[in-house]
C-alpha cells in the first residue's frame, strides 16, 4: 500500500510507467565505458537464484572470472519470484539493465522487441553454439515473431508424483506409463478418506496460470488444442475441452477426491504429511518432499493414447550495454549455457537438462543416481510437443480459463458454461490482435 | 477543495480580530508559514508531485509495453466505462472499504483505550498488539491461509467443535471478501492503535476529573469527552485507512490473487493484472487515475465533514 | 474549549507516588481478562515464527504444522554464517536512521504550520501534499527513478534516503496532532512576542511527545521493510537493505522456512526495541486517565 508501514512483501507490481517510459528511452544509447579498462570488460548478470541454485551460479561465474581474466562477470540478485520482471522495466527506464538477466519465460512476450533487448537470432545460427541441441519447445518459448530473444535457462515438466505408502494402505497398485484418465480418477477416489482427511489428488485452484497450466495438459491429453490454427480464435471450447474439464468437476465435485491448493503450495506439506496421494508437479518440488516420504514418479496418465505433459522454460536475455559489453556477454552465456557447464550445474542443483546432448556426458549417470526422481523427468520432456503460444495476448487466455476452472473446481460453475465462458474472453483478446 | 483544507479547526481566535496586528501576523504568518512548509513542499512535490504529473500523461496513451505509446485521448477511460471486470472490482472494493474502515476504527479506539491505563503487563499487551504490523505479509498470509484452511485449518476445527459447519473463507466467493477484511482488520489494527494511543495522551485530567464531578459514568465520559476530543486524530485514521483501503492490493496478492471467480479483484488488483500480465499500460493507468479521482473527492469530503464535526462539538 | 492552564497537566512527569499506586494494586485487574486472550490472537504469527525458525527445514514443510522435536537455535548462526546480514543490518540502520531524523523534523514544523498558521496557499500546498498518496506508488515508481537518477543516486543508499526525507503520511498526521492542542496555548506567548518558531519550539514541541513517538514508529517501519523501492533503485549486493536481503531467502520453489523465519525474525528486533522504547511515553498522563 502506497507509503503505509506496511509496504512489506514483494509488490509484484512494477512501474505503470515503465511501459512508456522504457519504450520512449529505449534509444539512450549505449552506456558509458567506465566498466571498460585496460582491456577487462566488466560485465553484470542478473538471477533470481537462491540456496543450492544461488551457491551452484556462484560458483561457476567465479570459476569464470579466475580462467577470463578479459571478461569479468558480477551477479546481481533480482529480488526473486515476485520482482524480476519489475526490476528489468525499471533498469530499461532508467538506463541501468544488467548484461545478461534471467526472466520468466511468460516476461518473454513484453520484452522482445525492445531496442535494449539484444536480438540473437544470429548469434545462435553460429554451429559451434549448438541451437538445436536445446529441445524443441525450449527454442519456441524464447522465439517471439521469428526471432530469438533467450536462451533457455531452465526447464521443467509436469509429472505424476505419488506417494507408495498410500498406494500401499489403500492395496492400490502404483502408477504405470500405461495408465488412462479411468484409472487415475479410480485410483484418486480409492486414495480418498474423508474421515482422515486425506485426498487422491491436490490442485491449484487458484485461478492463476498454476490453475490453466495443468488443465492446458489435460487438454492436449484429449486431443485438444487452445487456439486455432491461425491463433485468431479459442479452439478449446471442444468435445477436448469439455472432457478435460469433466474430469476435474468429476474429481473434485463429485468425487470429492481433490484437495484444492490456494496458491500458497499447501498441497507440498500435506503431501510430506501423508494427508494427499497425488500431485501433478514438477522437478522442482522433489528437494522439498522429506526424506521419510516414499514417493515415486510416473508420467501423467493419457486421455486419448497421448500423455501430453507441459513445460514452462525460462530464459537468459541479454541486454544492450555497447558492443564491448555485449560481445563479452554472449561469450559468457554461451560457455554458461554449453552442454559442459550447464550439466554441472544440473548436477549440483537438481535442475533438468537443458539440452538433449547433456544426457549423454559421463556425468549424467551420477546425476540420476543423485537425482533419482528426475529420471522421469527428463524422459518426459518427450511428451512435451506443444509449446503456449509466446504471444501478447496469452496471459488474458490463460487467465480468462484459470477463474473459470477455479469456478468449476469449488461446484460453482458448469463445465460447459465454464468453457462458453472462457472461450468467450479469450476471442475478445485473441481479436484484439494484443 | 481549498476552503476543506483551510487550516484550524480551532475557531477564530482573538489575535485575529484585532485589526492592528491583523497585518503584522498576516505577514509573519505567510513568511513564517512559507519557511516552515518550503524544505516539504520542494522535497514533496519533486519526489512525489511531479511523477504523479508525469504518470497521468500516459493515461491518455495505448500501450502495449513494446511500441512506444500512442496518443488515444480518453478512449482508455471511455473503456473503463463499458468493461464489466472493471465495475465487478470496484464494487468490491467498496464493499471492502465499507466494512474495514469503520470496523479498524472503531477496534483500534477501543483497544487503544484498553491499552491507556497502568496495569501490570501493559507492555507486553501493547508490543502484542503491535506485532502484527511488524510482521510482514507473507508471513501473516501464510499464517492466515494456515487458520483458515477449510480443510485442515485450526478455525473450522473449532467451528466444529462448537456444532457450526466447516466454512470456505478464502475458498468461498460469498467469504472470500469477508476474511480478506478479517485479516486485515487483525494486520492494521496496531497502526489505529499508536495512533490513538498518542492523542489520548493530550486528552487532559482535569477534564475527566470534571466528567466524574459531573457524575458521569466512566463509559459516559469516554464518549462524551474523550472521543470527541479525538476527532483530528480519528479524521485522519479514517482518511489514511480510506486511502490505503480504496489500495488494497498486497493481501490479495498473497492470499486470493482476486479469486475465487474475482470476488476478491479489488480495484489494484485488477490495475496489476493489466499492467503487469495483460500488459496494458495506458489502460492501467487510466484506471489508477480513476480511482485516483474517487480518492481525491472522498478525501475532501472527508476532510469537510471532519471539519463540519469537529466545530460543531466544540 | 480547554482552558490553557491545563497545559502542564499534559506533560505532568510521572510521579513516584503514581507508580507506588500502580505497585500496590491487591487484586489483577479485570482488564486481563480482555487483554489476553487479545494478545494471543495478535501473537499467533509471531508464535508461528519463532516456532518455524526452530525448525529443521524438514519439520517446516509439514502440514498441519507440528512442534519441532528439538530446538534448532543454529538456524540464527546460519543466517549471519552464510550471508551477509549484518552488513544488510548497517545500511539498513543509516537508511532508516536518517530519514528518521529528518522526518521528524520536517513533519513537525510543516505540520503545525499548516495546522496552525493561515497563509496564502496553505490549503492548496496541503492538498497537493495528500494527492501524492492517492496515488498508487507502483505508477509512480519509474518516473521516481528516473528523477533519483538524475541526481546521480542510483545504486546508492542515498536513493532510499533523499526521496523519504519527507513523507506525506507524516506531514499530514503531524497536522492533526498540532490541531488537537488547544489554541491558546500559543496565544499569550505570540502577544508577548515571541516568533512562531519560539513558539513552536518552547511551547509546543514539548507537549507533541507521543505524536512524534508514533511518527517515529511508523517512518522507521516503513523504511525498515520497503521492498520495492530498494529493489528497483539498489543494483550492487554490497547496498543490499534488509527486505532486499531476505528476499534472497525466498526461491521460486523452494524456501528454507526456517532460515528465512529465523532471518525474519532477527530483523524485526529493531523496530520491536525501538517500540517498547517510543511506547514509553505513552504512559506520562496515564495516572490522570483513570477515572475515578
Amino acid at each position: 500500500m502506497t507509503s503505509s508501514p506496511r509496504r512489506i512483501t514483494a509488490l509484484a507490481m512494477g512501474a505503470i510507467a515503465a511501459l512508456t517510459l522504457a519504450a520512449c528511452t529505449g534509444s539512450s544509447g549505449s552506456k558509458p565505458s567506465s566498466t571498460q579498462s585496460g582491456g577487462v570488460v566488466q560485465i553484470t548478470l542478473s538471477h533470481g537464484y537462491t540456496d543450492v541454485e544461488a551457491k551452484a551460479v556462484t560458483a561457476q561465474v567465479a570459476t569464470w572470472n579466475a580462467s577470463n581474466p578479459k571478461i569479468q562477470v558480477k551477479l546481481v540478485f533480482n529480488g526473486g519470484n515476485d520482482g524480476a520482471l519489475q526490476k528489468t522495466l525499471a533498469g530499461l527506464a532508467a538506463g541501468s539493465s544488467p548484461d545478461i538477466a534471467y526472466e520468466f519465460g511468460s516476461s518473454m512476450a513484453a520484452l522482445a522487441g525492445r531496442s535494449q533487448v539484444v536480438d540473437l537470432s544470429n548469434k545462435v545460427k553460429d554451429s559451434s553454439f549448438k541451437w538445436t541441441d536445446f529441445y524443441s519447445f525450449e527454442r519456441d518459448a524464447a522465439t517471439s515473431s521469428g526471432k530469438v530473444y533467450g536462451v533457455p535457462a531452465l526447464v521443467d515438466n509436469l509429472a505424476l508424483v505419488y506417494n507408495k505408502k498410500l498406494f500401499d494402505n489403500a492395496g492400490l497398485a502404483y502408477p504405470t506409463d500405461s495408465w488412462t484418465w479411468d484409472d487415475f480418477r479410480a485410483a484418486a477416489k480409492k486414495l480418498t478418506d474423508a474421515s482422515r482427511k486425506q485426498y487422491g489428488w491436490a490442485y491449484v485452484a487458484d485461478g492463476s496460470e498454476d490453475t490453466t497450466w495443468r488443465w492446458l495438459a489435460m487438454l492436449w491429453q484429449a486431443g485438444g488444442d487452445l487456439v486455432s490454427a491461425d491463433g485468431k480464435k479459442a479452439a478449446f471450447d471442444s468435445p477436448a475441452g469439455l472432457k478435460a474439464t469433466q474430469l476435474l468437476h468429476d474429481m473434485a465435485v463429485t468425487d470429492k477426491s481433490v484437495y484444492l491448493d490456494q496458491g500458497n503450495g499447501n498441497y507440498l506439506n500435506l503431501f510430506n504429511s501423508g494427508k494427499i496421494g497425488m500431485l501433478w508437479t514438477g522437478p522442482w518440488d522433489l528437494s522439498s518432499i522429506n526424506s521419510d516420504v516414499n514417493y515415486g514418479v510416473q508420467i501423467l496418465p493419457a486421455a486419448e493414447g497421448t500423455h501430453s505433459s507441459i513445460a514452462g522454460p525460462d530464459n537468459w536475455m541479454v541486454f544492450n550495454n555497447g558492443a564491448a559489453r555485449e560481445q563479452a556477454a554472449w561469450t559468457f552465456l554461451t560457455w554458461l549455457t554449453s552442454a559442459q557447464t550447464h550439466g554441472e550445474f544440473t548436477l549440483a542443483t537438481g535442475d533438468l537438462p537443458t539440452r538433449a546432448s547433456e544426457t549423454k556426458l559421463d556425468s549424467y549417470t551420477g546425476y540420476l543416481a543423485k537425482y533419482p526422481g528426475d529420471a522421469v523427468f527428463v524422459l518426459n520432456l518427450g511428451n512435451v510437443t506443444k509449446a503456449r503460444p509466446n504471444t501478447k495476448s496469452y496471459p488474458q487466455v490463460s487467465q480468462a480459463i484459470g477463474s473459470q476452472m477455479q469456478g468449476v473446481l469449488i461446484g460453482q460453475t458448469a463445465p460447459q458454461s465454464a468453457l462458453t465462458a472462457a472461450a468467450q474472453q479469450a476471442d475478445g483478446a485473441l481479436a484484439s490482435g494484443q | 477543495m481549498t476552503s476543506a483544507t483551510a487550516p484550524p479547526a480551532a475557531g477564530p481566535s482573538p489575535v485575529h480580530r484585532r485589526p492592528s496586528v491583523l497585518l503584522r501576523v498576516w505577514w509573519s504568518d505567510t513568511f513564517a508559514g512559507w519557511a516552515f512548509i518550503s524544505p516539504t513542499v520542494l522535497l514533496i512535490g519533486l519526489f512525489g508531485l511531479v511523477p504523479v504529473v508525469w504518470a497521468f500523461v500516459l493515461s491518455f496513451e495505448q500501450n502495449d509495453l513494446i511500441s512506444p505509446g500512442r496518443w488515444v485521448g480518453l478512449d482508455n477511460y471511455r473503456k473503463l466505462l463499458h468493461d464489466p471486470a472493471f465495475s465487478n472490482s470496484v464494487r468490491n472494493t467498496v464493499v471492502y472499504t465499507l466494512v474495514f474502515v469503520p470496523v479498524c476504527v472503531i477496534g483500534s479506539l477501543l483497544v487503544a483505550a484498553l491499552l491507556n491505563r497502568r496495569i501490570r503487563g501493559i507492555t507486553f499487551y501493547r508490543v502484542a498488539v503491535f506485532i502484527p504490523v511488524v510482521t510482514s505479509t507473507v508471513a501473516t498470509a501464510t499464517m492466515f491461509n494456515w487458520l483458515l484452511d477449510p480443510d485442515f485449518g485450526v478455525v473450522n476445527a473449532a467451528l466444529n467443535k462448537v456444532g457450526i459447519a466447516s466454512q470456505g473463507f478464502f475458498r468461498d466467493p460469498k467469504e472470500a471478501l469477508l476474511a480478506i477484511v478479517l485479516m486485515t482488520v487483525w494486520g492494521w489494527l496496531g497502526f489505529g492503535v499508536i495512533i490513538y494511543l498518542a492523542a489520548l495522551q493530550s486528552v487532559s485530567a482535569d477534564l475527566l476529573e470534571a466528567a466524574a464531578i459531573d457524575g458521569c459514568t466512566r463509559w459516559r465520559a469516554f464518549w462524551r469527552v474523550e472521543v470527541p476530543l479525538l476527532a483530528p486524530a480519528t479524521l485522519f485514521l479514517v482518511i489514511w485507512l480510506t486511502i490505503n483501503s480504496l489500495q488494497l492490493f498486497d493481501e490479495i496478492f498473497v492470499t486470493t490473487k482476486g479469486g475465487p471467480v474475482g470476488s476478491t479483484t479489488v480495484v489494484v488488483y485488477y490495475l496489476y493484472v493489466q499492467a503487469f500480465q495483460f500488459f496494458n499500460g495506458g489502460y492501467a493507468s487510466a484506471i489508477a487515475y480513476a480511482l485516483f479521482m474517487a480518492i481525491l473527492v472522498i478525501t475532501a469530503i472527508q476532510l469537510k465533514v471532519g471539519r463540519r464535526l469537529s466545530h460543531g462539538e466544540r | 474549549m480547554p482552558n490553557p492552564t491545563e497545559a502542564p497537566a499534559l506533560v505532568k512527569p510521572l510521579r513516584d507516588d503514581d507508580l507506588s499506586q500502580a505497585a500496590h494494586r491487591h487484586r489483577p485487574s479485570p482488564w486481563h481478562f480482555l487483554l489476553l486472550p487479545l494478545s494471543l490472537i495478535m501473537l499467533t504469527p509471531l508464535v508461528w515464527m519463532v516456532v518455524t525458525a526452530v525448525s529443521t527445514p524438514e519439520e517446516s514443510r509439514q502440514f498441519p504444522p507440528a512442534l519441532p522435536t528439538s530446538i534448532q537455535w543454529s538456524n540464527f548462526a546460519d543466517v549471519w554464517a552464510g550471508s551477509p546480514f549484518g552488513h544488510w543490518l548497517v545500511n539498513t540502520a543509516i537508511v532508516s536512521g536518517v530519514v528518521l531524523i529528518s522526518n521528524l523534523v520536517l513533519c513537525s514544523t510543516a505540520g503545525y504550520a499548516f495546522a496552525r498558521l493561515r497563509f496564502r496557499g496553505s490549503g492548496i500546498a496541503f492538498m497537493l501534499l495528500l494527492t501524492t498518496l492517492m496515488v498508487p506508488f507502483q505508477v509512480v515508481l519509474i518516473p521516481t527513478l528516473l528523477i533519483v537518477k538524475s541526481f546521480g543516486l542510483i545504486d546508492h543508499l542515498g536513493a532510499l534516503i533523499v526521496p523519504n526525507l519527507v513523507t506525506a503520511f507524516g506531514v499530514f498526521m503531524m497536522r492533526q496532532f498540532f490541531l488537537a492542542l488547544p489554541p491558546d496555548l500559543e496565544e499569550a506567548a505570540r502577544i508577548d512576542g515571541a516568533s512562531r518558531l519560539g513558539v513552536f519550539m518552547k511551547i509546543l514541541l514539548p507537549l507533541m511527545g507521543p505524536p512524534l513517538a508514533t511518527l517515529a514508529i511508523l517512518t522507521f517501519l516503513s523504511i525498515w521493510n520497503d521492498f520495492l523501492w530498494p529493489l528497483v533503485a539498489i543494483q550492487s549486493p554490497e547496498n543490499m537493505t534488509m527486505q532486499l536481503g531476505l528476499s534472497t531467502f525466498q526461491g521460486a520453489h523452494l524456501t528454507d522456512w526456517p532460515l528465512l523465519m529465523a532471518a525474519t525474525l532477527m530483523s524485526q528486533l529493531p523496530v520491536i526495541v525501538l517500540f517498547l522504547l517510543a511506547q514509553r511515553v505513552f504512559v506520562r498522563s496515564i495516572a490522570s486517565s483513570g477515572i475515578k
